[in-house]
Order: structure tokens, then C-alpha cells, then sequence
């Protein structure tokens, strides 16, 4: 109670301002809200994440359902360009058109949407997980531990990131899942390095010497000190990597070893098209597009969250 | 400066090491047995035994990897289990395609990119500006393989029969036949005979054309090369322009340029000579860094565009589980990833001292 009374009493008296901890929050907060970048992105992948949730509802048709002899249909031939209604089309309405087994690509783009909001965001959710958890082991223990981490680390980012995940989902067989897993190796290191130079910059300060000197453990230095304060460049970095995963994911989709038909996702709607985008383009176009989209989203996002987070740049 | 060039060597030896064992094991869980994989139908349990044995793959796999690094040192990448040819001779065959294509698609990110970055920073908060940022936010946004597939729509197909068509897919024209180098010059008489090191060079096309004076195919290749290179270097190239705008924007606000104004030097010097010589530092670390993207670009686009290039032969060779030749290509990729890396921090070393002498 005394020592409550005693920092009331002193605060009073001091002639600096003092900011709490929840202040920094709000001003970052406000830092992202009046940022351009950030706004936009936020605006894009809002409608996004709606699409997403809402594509039953959004989506005209079934995504794996072929159109061909459904009623209503006039028989018009799959990959034919779609019609469009502002320019005279008065047949059956595809607003993208209709892929190689008839199926709606509008349809197909909509639902794609969750399969890479989920890949990118698990991914990197992992990612940041298991990265930071051994950037943080490393950097924390110091000699051979941090050695031999950082070693390992060095290796897997010795590969081009693509090729690495190209082996692994080789060995494990392709699919969605083994891919996200892929990526999420060729992603561990940069987290893992970003989260010990953290931890490397902060453990030898007075505070955490004080706090060991009070008799706190290691774990409780590492949750309640360490990474609070590691934890915006790790945030825009997560943010930017959501991106480059969604467009990993969509290159292994790609080149078949991602999502397998007929799952809705867009590296391998492009995959299943590309042989014929010479005679229908709109096949290859849509899925493209909203690839772009949805990693535009994720990088302005990000480049706003740093320009607004980073105390340097504050300052000027 | 050698004292950081022997440190830097030094501390690589490891990472190399990993690669390899990182290789090695990967090719060696590939799931499947190889040699059916390899001999398809007509593999029985006698002549897969005898496949084994040929091929070292019943010894133990340490052992199978002492082998493999002394192997390795002498430059013995193994048999390709599908070509029934040696790695290293398919590698000599076939890396110069992508080396040709990442170096032009490096050359127009380099050569288009660090213009815009300078423009944009100079020009700051112009119209200029934000149409360039917001080029290269869309830029880095785009999947590799869909822009290589909507250029060679837009070159191959809308833009047909106009004098900018470009062919959407090959190195040359069919039927082209170009004669190497090696040979016009008389320095071996039978192409069998020619070192692997001529051969390599030699289907360099663009440098082969220089080499033999030969305009008509230096033309065909470029054609050829431009869809290619221009879907692998857009993400490359708003990258670059991204850091030597974000880079120059800093180092124009320092004291140093205001001194170098206010002697009355002419704007072209301040900017080019006084102010981006320094902002180019961390663009070289970008350059270096961009040789990823390029390998991954290059393995999506050359099998968009039909050529067959180490991307395209890796990405089969996984499928048809040939894992002597994953094996050979990844180490050569990643060995040579490694050393760029390398060339760049020493590159950077010398750039700026404060970084050979910290």
C-alpha cells in the first residue's frame, strides 16, 4: 500500500509526462488509422474476409458443380469467354465465364478466396510460432544452442524459399495441407532471426538484469518482457509474409502440388487453364487477378503497419 | 579487405556442408523406389537389385554420403537415373538457359528499376511518384506464372501480326540451327570433343551471336527472351525501385547534399554522384537477395514458356522421381545462391568500409 501512495505521490511531483504502456497502443493504433496504405489495405482485405465468410451466399453457383446440362443453361460450350449483359448477352448469366468442366468461374474465384485467406494466415501463424519460439530459445540460452539454430537457420535460407517447399511437398506427397507445411519451413528462419536480434537487443538491459535479480524465471523474463517488446517488427513482417504465402501456395497449386482438384483455389484454376490460355484468356485472368488482390491487400496493410509502428520514423 | 574475404570464405564452409546433407537426405525421402520409378514396367526384384548395386544405393547412407561428397568435390554429380546421362553433362546443357534468362530478367529490373526509384525520390510526393509506388506495390503483388501467362497472351496472340508480336514460347525460332562459337573458330574440330566449359558458353545463345558476329540470332534469341524475362524481373524491379526510392529519400534529406548544393553543383551531380552513389548500399543487398526470387521465377516461367532451362528439367525430374539429378540441380542451385550471397556481402564490404572494419 505504501509503495502504491509513494508512486502516486511522485508522479505528481514529476515534471516529465509519463506514458503508460496502453498509451503506445492507441497512439499506433491512431499512427495505422491515418496511414493510406494501411487503410486501403485495410479496406481490401475487409471485403476480402467478408467474401470470404459470406461466399456461399456471394457465389452464384456451386464451385465444383459442371453447368453442362444443369437447366437453365442454353448449352453454350465451357471455356467460351463470358458473356456479358451491359454489352447485348442475353444468354445464361456467367459473369467470368465457365472453366474447362463447365463450372462457374465467378463461383470458383469467390470460394478460392477462403482457401487462401486460411493458407496465408495459417502459415504464417505457424510460421511466427515456431520461428519465434526458437529465435527466442536461440538468442536467449546464447552459445552452442543459439550456434546451432542459427546454423540451421542459416541452411534452410541458403535455398531459394520456392525450390525448398518444392522438395518437401515432393516428399510428402502433394496436397493443401503438406504445402502449407512447406512454407511454413522455408518461413521459420526469418521470424526466428527477426525474434533474436530482439531478444539479443533487449536481454542485457537494466530492467531484465532487475527482474532476474527479483528472483523471475527465464520463461517469465521471456513471456512478460521479451516479447512484448520484440513484437511489432515480428507483427509487419507477419503481415508482409501472409502475402508471399498466399503466393507461394498458389505457385505450388501451380505447378500441381498444392490444392488438388476440384478444390477452388486459384494457383490451380490457373494450373488447369494455362494450357488454354491462348484460346480462352478469361480462364487464367480472374484467378490472376484476385491472387493480386488479395496480396496487394496483405502488403499495403504491412508497409502502412511499419511506416505507422516504427519509432524512427516517428520522430522526424 | 583479404582478412574479410578469407573470414567471410571461412564462415560459408558450413552452410555448403548443410546444403549438401540437407540435399542429400531430401533426395534420399522422396517417396518411391527409384528404380521402378526408372525401369517402369520391366522392373523385376532381380534386375532392381542390380540396379541398386550399379548405382551405390545398397550401401548404407552414410557411406552413400561420403561417396557423395567425394564426388561432389570432383565436380561427379551422379548419372541422371531418367536420361541415363550424367548430371553434370545435362546441367551443362541446360543451365545456361536460366542463366541467360535470370541475367537479362536481372538486367531490366536493375536497368529500369533504379531509374524509377531515383525519379520517384527525387520527385517526391508527385504524380510520378505515387504512379511508380503504386506500380511497384501492384508489381510485387503479382504471381509470377500469371503474368508470364497474360504476356504471352497479350505478345503472342492480341498483339499478333503487329510489328510488336512476340513468340510466347522456345529459346529460337524452329528449325534454328546455331553454330557454336568453338566451332567457327576452329578451336575443336568434332562438337563431341568440345570441354564442358565451351559447350556451357556456347549455348549462351545471346553470347554465342556476339561471339560468331552473328546478328540474325542474336535478334531471334532476344525476341525470344523478352516475355520470359520481363514475368521473371517485374517482381525484382519494384523491389529495386522501391529500396533506391525509400533509400535516396533519406540520404537527399543530409547535410552533406545541402553543402553540395550550396557549392552550386549542377542538380545531376548532387543527385547521380553525391547522393546516390550512397543510397545505392543497400539496393546491392536487395540485388543480392533478388537471386531467389529470380531462381523461383524461373522455375514457374520456364515451363510457361517451353524452355528448358534447370527450373522446368527440377520440377520434372520430382515428378518422375529422378533423384540423383533433384539431387545434382538443387545442390547447384543453392551452392550457387550461396555464393552470389557471398560475392554480394563482400561486393558490400568493399563499398563500405564500415562494414569490413566492424
Amino acid at each position: 500500500m505504501t509503495k502504491d501512495s509513494k508512486t502516486t505521490h511522485s508522479d505528481e511531483h514529476l515534471p516529465v509526462q509519463i506514458r503508460h504502456s496502453s498509451n503506445l497502443w492507441i497512439e499506433a493504433a491512431k499512427n495505422i488509422t491515418h496511414n493510406p496504405s494501411a487503410i486501403i489495405g485495410m479496406v481490401i482485405l475487409g471485403i476480402l474476409l467478408i467474401i470470404a465468410i459470406a461466399a456461399p451466399i456471394v457465389a452464384t453457383h456451386d464451385p465444383i458443380l459442371s453447368m453442362i446440362g444443369q437447366p437453365g443453361e442454353t448449352g453454350r460450350l465451357p471455356q467460351k469467354p463470358p458473356c456479358i449483359p451491359l454489352f447485348g448477352c442475353e444468354e445464361a448469366q456467367h459473369i467470368m465465364g465457365l472453366d474447362l468442366n463447365g463450372r462457374d468461374v465467378f463461383s470458383r474465384v469467390i470460394f478460392g478466396t477462403r482457401t487462401s485467406l486460411f493458407v496465408g494466415m495459417v502459415t504464417v501463424s505457424l510460421a511466427v510460432v515456431g520461428g519465434t519460439s526458437l529465435g527466442v530459445i536461440a538468442g536467449y540460452a546464447g552459445g552452442y544452442v543459439d550456434n546451432i539454430i542459427m546454423r540451421i537457420m542459416d541452411v534452410v535460407l541458403a535455398f531459394p524459399a520456392l525450390l525448398l517447399a518444392i522438395s518437401i511437398v515432393t516428399i510428402l506427397g502433394p496436397g493443401l495441407l503438406n504445402a502449407l507445411l512447406g512454407i511454413t519451413i522455408t518461413f521459420i528462419p526469418q521470424y526466428a532471426r527477426l525474434s533474436r536480434a530482439s531478444v539479443l537487443s533487449i536481454k542485457e538491459q537494466e530492467f531484465i538484469v532487475a527482474e532476474r535479480a527479483l528472483g523471475a524465471g527465464s520463461l517469465r523474463i521471456i513471456l512478460n518482457h521479451i516479447l512484448p517488446n520484440a513484437i511489432t517488427p515480428l507483427i509487419v513482417q507477419a503481415t508482409l509474409g501472409i502475402g508471399t504465402a498466399i503466393l507461394d501456395a498458389a505457385a505450388l497449386s501451380f505447378l500441381g502440388l498444392g490444392a488438388q482438384p476440384p478444390t477452388p483455389e486459384w494457383g490451380q484454376m490457373l494450373s488447369e487453364a494455362r494450357n488454354y490460355v491462348f484460346t480462352s484468356p478469361h480462364m487464367v485472368f480472374y484467378p490472376g487477378i484476385a491472387i493480386m488482390i488479395t496480396v496487394l491487400g496483405f502488403n499495403l496493410l504491412g508497409d502502412g503497419m511499419r511506416d505507422a509502428l516504427d519509432p524512427r520514423l516517428n520522430r522526424r | 579487405m583479404v582478412q574479410f574475404i578469407v573470414r567471410r570464405l571461412l564462415s560459408s564452409i558450413p552452410v555448403l556442408l548443410g546444403i549438401l546433407a540437407v540435399t542429400f537426405g531430401l533426395a534420399h525421402a522422396i517417396p518411391g523406389d527409384p528404380c521402378r520409378a526408372v525401369l517402369g514396367e520391366r522392373a523385376t526384384d532381380e534386375i532392381c537389385e542390380a540396379f541398386f548395386i550399379r548405382n551405390g544405393l545398397n550401401e548404407p547412407l552414410p557411406v552413400q554420403f561420403g561417396i557423395y561428397l567425394r564426388n561432389f568435390v570432383q565436380g561427379d554429380l551422379g548419372d541422371s537415373l531418367r536420361f541415363h546421362r550424367p548430371v553434370s553433362e545435362l546441367l551443362v546443357e541446360r543451365l545456361p538457359t536460366t542463366v541467360e534468362l535470370g541475367f537479362f530478367a536481372l538486367t531490366f529490373a536493375i536497368m529500369v528499376g533504379i531509374p524509377l526509384g531515383v525519379i520517384s525520390a527525387y520527385r517526391h510526393k508527385s504524380m510520378i511518384d505515387v504512379g511508380t509506388m503504386i506500380g511497384a506495390n501492384i508489381g510485387v503483388s503479382m504471381p509470377v506464372f500469371w503474368l508470364g501467362l497474360m504476356l504471352a497472351y497479350l505478345f503472342g496472340v492480341l498483339l499478333k501480326g503487329t510489328p510488336l508480336a512476340l513468340p510466347p514460347s522456345g529459346r529460337l525460332t524452329p528449325g534454328a540451327n546455331p553454330e557454336p562459337f568453338f566451332m567457327l573458330w576452329g578451336m575443336v574440330s568434332e562438337p563431341e570433343n568440345a570441354a564442358s566449359i565451351l559447350v556451357f558458353f556456347s549455348r549462351i545463345h545471346t553470347l554465342n551471336a556476339i561471339l560468331t558476329l552473328n546478328g540474325e540470332l542474336f535478334v531471334d534469341t532476344m525476341r525470344h527472351l523478352i516475355l520470359p524475362a520481363l514475368a521473371v524481373g517485374t517482381i525484382p524491379l519494384a523491389i529495386i525501385a522501391r529500396m533506391t526510392r525509400a533509400s535516396l529519400l533519406e540520404v537527399l534529406g543530409q547535410d552533406y547534399v545541402r553543402t553540395a548544393r550550396s557549392k552550386g553543383l549542377s542538380e545531376f551531380v548532387v543527385v547521380v554522384k553525391h547522393a546516390l552513389r550512397n543510397a545505392l548500399l543497400p539496393v546491392v543487398t536487395v540485388i543480392g537477395l533478388n537471386f531467389g526470387l529470380i531462381i523461383s521465377g524461373a522455375v514457374l516461367t520456364e515451363t510457361i514458356f517451353g524452355l528448358t532451362g534447370v527450373g522446368r528439367t527440377l520440377v520434372d525430374s520430382i515428378t518422375s522421381r529422378d533423384y540423383t539429378l533433384v539431387q545434382g540441380f538443387t545442390v547447384i542451385v543453392a551452392v550457387g545462391f550461396v555464393v552470389i550471397n557471398m560475392a554480394v556481402d563482400i561486393l558490400y564490404g568493399y563499398l563500405d568500409p564500415r562494414i569490413r572494419l566492424g
